[in-house]
């Protein structure tokens, strides 16, 4: 099964590793993983272009099947492999609820993370203003406040008891936040969420190689 | 069932329009349901706040649990309900692949719609570019050919994944939305199909909008699209 299974990915990316956490979790290792970088554009290749045209990564197949989609992977991945692996919906219908919930706030998450951490990124010189900067980086803290006050009344995981899908998707994130220096005093919740799911096997398996080998940014040190 | 959901919404929202679409498929007619103008900024009131923190819509509630995610919301209701109405996730790995895919891919049409028909709201006056509105023009126009080539053999019955899935209830109240902000049918022949073959669905039909957000305004803001 696995087997049949490629991966095209770069390091950092929460697309990408949710999909490689959900393979894990699934218990689909073996599967046929190709690491690409960034810098060197080679999420532009060929070899992704054949597989995602919009020249973006994950680029996943499963035989002849292509979902490059991480959220559309990843819910794949649960529902054709319900039986094997860890189950990564819950039962109770409240905590399913939640789990659909937070795992779709994810994306409002990394969304205020990619306006102002990678602003100059997506904004070409002459069309930047500091009021956007400023707005930016007040939502991303507005944002992460939210999170923060989910961790205060949920927990150990996203939807409650269980690990889900929802952390699947979002730990990624949350990792990406600590990764560029957020303060672990600021945000109690959130450190000991990261801190619980860091070492949970499916994500102590896929940590970004880069990220062991240098010390993270302290961008959002003062948040 | 339906009587113990409770839906906030919006009229032209198209995530609000997902989530009633939805219902419908599943047969949960019934459900209490508050229109709420945005105009008048009601999204941002207490009755709002108290279930979406947020200030947006949809707003919706099953029992005590929430779920305002509108995509998020279908995937519950769908997995919820699965052996009521219409099967919106196909079982088959490929179509189910297909559809989460294009699903998900739903998500990206939308904002690039929004960053050319709604620029504005985007990119608060002082701080707006012809050269950023081209470059979303642009990459809109990318966008919807990529959707025609998605569409290239659409029938009756032969929709994004195959069967009407929870993909078509994504995309195509985005359809729907560009086509009345002034979209080409001319331009974008398979969309224009796709729209025709679905606007009776009675679901579909069952929710149209009332109205359209700001039309007076922007009925052509797609038109050069």
């Amino acid at each position: 099964m696995a087997k049949d299974m490629t991966l095209l990915w770069g390091s950092g990316s929460p697309p990408c590793w949710r999909v490689m956490i959900a393979l894990e979790e699934k218990g689909l290792q073996g599967y046929n993983s190709k690491q690409l970088s960034f810098e060197k554009g080679e999420h532009k290749g060929k070899d992704v272009l054949a597989i995602n045209p919009r020249g973006q990564l994950p680029a996943f197949k499963h035989g002849n099947i292509t979902l490059n989609e991480s959220y559309g992977a990843c819910l794949y991945l649960e529902e054709q492999f319900k039986n094997q692996g860890n189950k990564l919906t819950p039962e109770n219908k409240a905590e399913v609820a939640l789990m659909y919930q937070r795992m779709f706030e994810g994306l409002s998450l990394f969304d205020k993370i990619k306006q102002s951490l990678f602003y100059d990124r997506f904004v070409p010189e002459n069309e930047r203003h500091d009021s956007a900067k400023k707005r930016n980086a007040e939502g991303l803290k507005d944002e992460i406040k939210i999170w923060e006050g989910y961790m205060q009344t949920t927990g150990p995981y996203l939807a409650g008891k269980s690990f889900s899908l929802a952390d699947v998707i979002v730990f990624p994130v949350v990792a990406f936040l600590f990764r560029f220096g957020l303060n672990e005093e600021h945000f109690p919740k959130l450190a000991a969420y990261h801190n619980t799911v860091k070492d949970r096997p499916s994500v102590k398996n896929t940590w970004p190689s880069n990220w062991k080998d240098s010390p993270g940014m302290d961008t959002l040190k003062n948040l | 069932m339906a009587k113990s959901m409770y839906l906030l919404w919006g009229s032209g929202s198209c995530p609000c329009w997902r989530v009633m679409i939805t219902l419908e498929e599943k047969k949960l007619q019934g459900y209490k349901q508050k229109l709420l103008s945005f105009e008048k900024e009601e999204h941002k009131s207490k009755e709002v706040l108290e279930i979406n923190p947020r200030g947006q819509l949809p707003s919706f509630k099953h029992g005590d649990d929430i779920i305002n995610e509108s995509t998020g919301a279908c995937l519950y209701l769908e997995n919820q309900f699965k052996s009521q109405g219409n099967k919106l996730i196909p079982d088959s790995p490929a179509e189910q692949a297909l559809m989460y895919q294009r699903m998900m891919e739903g998500l990206t049409l939308y904002e690039k719609l929004n960053l050319v028909a709604f620029y504005d709201f985007y990119a608060p006056e002082g701080e707006r570019h012809d050269s950023a509105l081209k470059r979303n023009k642009d990459n809109l126009v990318t966008e919807l050919q990529l959707w025609e080539r998605y569409l290239e053999n659409v029938a009756a019955g032969r929709y994004l994944a195959g069967g009407f899935s929870l993909a078509d209830v994504v995309v195509f109240p985005s359809l729907a939305y560009a086509f009345r902000y002034g979209l080409s049918a001319g331009r974008y022949p398979k969309l224009a199909k796709y729209y025709s073959l679905l606007k009776d669905r009675p679901s579909i039909k069952a929710t149209w909008p009332p109205k359209w957000f700001q039309i007076e305004q922007r009925s052509e803001s797609l038109k050069d699209i």
